[in-house]
């Protein structure tokens, strides 16, 4: 903690960048923290409460963030893809950008919740973690901790749903996204969720239908889903903003599943590694061509 | 007022005679993860009094998040409208939390105002609200801070308070005297006033500890500080989501489309709809007068506590929390109303020209 607080201190005094966006301890658990001063940066912590990935932050879309200099961001390996996935998608130059990055053992599902990292608590994505050191960053801090405990329960729930009846998934969906209010907190938390217009929002022609009903719903998030094939950072953040608890990492995951299989991508924290949405091969398989 | 007891076991009969009877009967039920939501329910032992505060406020069955306002369909050249009905069957909210039947009332105003809105006046005439006295759900509940307290009777017909054994029951309104009246075999004579009483005071004193602001500073701040840091501040953190609007009981905006279904017809709805949302105010020759998040984080505060009480006298705020336990950015209310507050009360002794924010 104290390595961090001080790199981000001496990054702020030599202005070096303006803001670091990192985490704090506020009123309610722990929070998104944008320290402009170097006398605050002992305000900075990295706990397993540190859910958020800040990455979000980086999107072109917050021109108020840009506004306040160069920035450097605090990233766990999984917000790191976050972060190559913007460069990759150049909607971030990486020079523009200090990385910061934190070893971490597992955060808990609920920044706000217990900050006890339980096989009960553990963050979906956690479990199995294969960047809990992350890579290509201009600073590492901290020691590692202890691989994450538990294991992932939306693997389990996604493939208890793959052996269910069409039907019963179809109804298992619908009592889903009946639940959703079209607050958006999924795409607006999202760090690939970029556009500047989303489909969502276009009116002429309307592509989606803007009323909280089942048609509507079911248009925005499979579509959602769609949209983020390959390109998906596999943060959950979605799913924890979401104010009726939709299982939306169900969708992301069965659909990163499907890219894997097919063209062999998983996200990754390097963004010279081309995603199958923005590349072609002539080897490409094209089985999915009738 | 009649004061009456209730036992726990009649509260179940009284639910199941309402429904015998073809009553709606809405009320907080819990589902298979433990999350609690205000529902119709089917039976009485779907009943979930006194557990979580629900999801979402008791505000979606007065305006639904989506509703049909007309049908329309084009008949030659003509266009053909069929419109809904606004009277609605008898429906009863069983135990909601004393903040979201407060929040109705707060809303009859805005819905009375320019325009009398049929559907939200049909559905409250349809409706009789029991509350349930609270006793604070954690320490971002903050109701007395802004003008209501944890058993206000405020927007009840009927409040019922936990005692030994069952609930003391006062009738605010002549719908409340009609439910007791209609079905007084479940309910026994004289209350326990002195037990709810100790209750209410009890809830009121551990809520007032959450926070204490003047509301009248608060808004007197805000009608001066239409440009502050503090509104660019708080935009860093927030993701511009509506997840606070959606979840609030007395945020009412909403959007009207026109849903095109099949051809040459469809249905005109009205959707909530969230100034958090840069689309919000977006005008059609793409200007947009709150373009930047901190316009819009300025917004929700100012509409709750400047704009809606200088225009009907009560804040649009009954300090629920919910805002702060949706907010996936951290986004904290009561902290932003005692900084606004701490700042007000120094502007009282010394003129100040700096702001709230960094």
């Amino acid at each position: 903690m104290k390595e961090l607080q001080e790199l981000a201190r001496k990054l702020l005094t030599d202005g070096t960048v303006g803001v670091v966006i990192g985490w704090e301890e506020g009123p309610r658990g722990i929070r998104p923290y944008f320290c402009t001063r170097p006398e605050d940066a002992d305000k900075l912590v990295f706990t397993p409460r540190c859910v958020h990935n800040l990455a979000t932050y980086l999107s072109p879309r917050r021109s108020n963030v840009r506004e306040l200099g160069k920035v450097a961001v605090v990233v766990k390996g999984c917000d790191n893809k976050a972060v190559a996935g913007l460069v990759r998608e150049t909607q971030l130059k990486r020079e523009d950008v200090v990385v910061i990055g934190v070893r971490c053992g597992g955060v808990v599902l609920d920044p706000y919740g217990p900050a006890e990292l339980t096989a009960n608590t553990v963050a979906d994505r956690c479990p199995g973690c294969d960047v809990r050191e992350p890579h290509n960053t201009d600073h590492l801090v901290g020691e590692l901790p202890p691989p994450p405990p538990g294991e992932q329960r939306t693997a389990k729930l996604m493939s208890e749903l793959e052996k269910s009846s069409p039907d019963q998934r179809w109804d298992f969906w619908i009592e889903q996204l009946s639940k959703c209010v079209r607050c958006n907190a999924c795409r607006e938390v999202c760090p690939m969720c970029f556009c500047e217009r989303c489909l969502a929002d276009k009116t002429q022609p309307q592509w989606i239908d803007s009323s909280p009903h089942p048609r509507g719903n079911l248009a925005w998030h499979l579509t959602r889903a769609m949209h983020q094939a390959g390109r998906c950072a596999g943060c959950g953040e979605c799913e924890r903003a979401c104010p009726m608890d939709i299982p939306l990492m169900l969708l992301n995951r069965k659909v990163a599943q499907v890219v894997a299989d097919s063209w062999g991508y998983k996200s990754s924290e390097d963004p010279a590694v081309a995603a199958p949405i923005g590349t072609f091969n002539k080897d490409d398989p094209q089985e999915f061509i009738k | 007022m009649t004061v009456k007891t209730l036992t726990t076991e009649n509260l179940s009969h009284l639910a199941a005679a309402l429904l015998a009877d073809g009553t709606e009967v809405i009320a907080p039920v819990k589902d298979s993860s433990g999350k609690v939501d205000y529902r119709a329910v089917k039976q009485a032992a779907e009943l979930a009094l006194g557990e979580a505060l629900p999801r979402k406020s008791l505000k979606e069955f007065f305006l639904p998040q989506t509703e049909c306002l007309f049908y329309f369909k084009q008949v030659k050249n003509d266009v053909e409208l069929t419109p809904v009905p606004t009277t609605f069957g008898p429906r009863i909210v069983l135990g909601a939390k004393p903040c979201d039947a407060a929040a109705v009332d707060i809303l009859d105003r805005v819905f009375d105002w320019d325009y009398h809105d049929e559907l939200w006046f049909g559905r409250r005439q349809a409706t009789t609200i029991v509350t349930l006295a609270c006793p604070m759900v954690d320490e971002f509940c903050f109701c007395t801070a802004v003008d209501i307290e944890p058993a206000t009777r405020q927007g009840a017909d009927m409040v019922i308070v936990p005692v030994a054994g069952g609930y003391h029951v006062e009738t605010v309104t002549e719908k409340g005297e009609a439910l007791v009246t209609k079905y007084a075999k479940y309910f026994s004579d004289g209350g326990k006033q002195a037990e709810a009483d100790t209750f209410r005071a009890e809830a009121k004193a551990k809520v007032e500890k959450n926070l204490g602001i003047n509301t009248k500073d608060v808004r007197a701040w805000l009608e001066t500080h239409f440009e502050d840091g503090l509104w660019h501040e708080l935009a860093w953190r927030c993701h511009g989501c509506g997840a606070c609007a959606a979840v609030c009981p007395t945020c009412h905006c909403f959007d009207i489309v026109d849903e095109s279904e099949g051809v040459n017809q469809g249905t005109r709805r009205r959707n909530w709809d969230t100034c958090q949302a840069g689309k919000f105010t977006l005008h059609a020759s793409g200007h947009n007068p709150r373009g930047e998040q901190c316009n819009r984080c300025r917004q929700r505060v100012s509409h709750k506590f400047m704009i809606y009480p200088e225009r009907f006298g009560v804040l649009l705020c009954t300090g629920c929390g919910r805002c702060v336990r949706a907010c996936p950015g951290g986004m904290v209310l009561p902290e932003v109303l005692r900084r606004v507050n701490a700042a007000a009360q120094a502007a009282k002794t010394e003129p100040v020209t700096e702001g709230v924010g960094q």
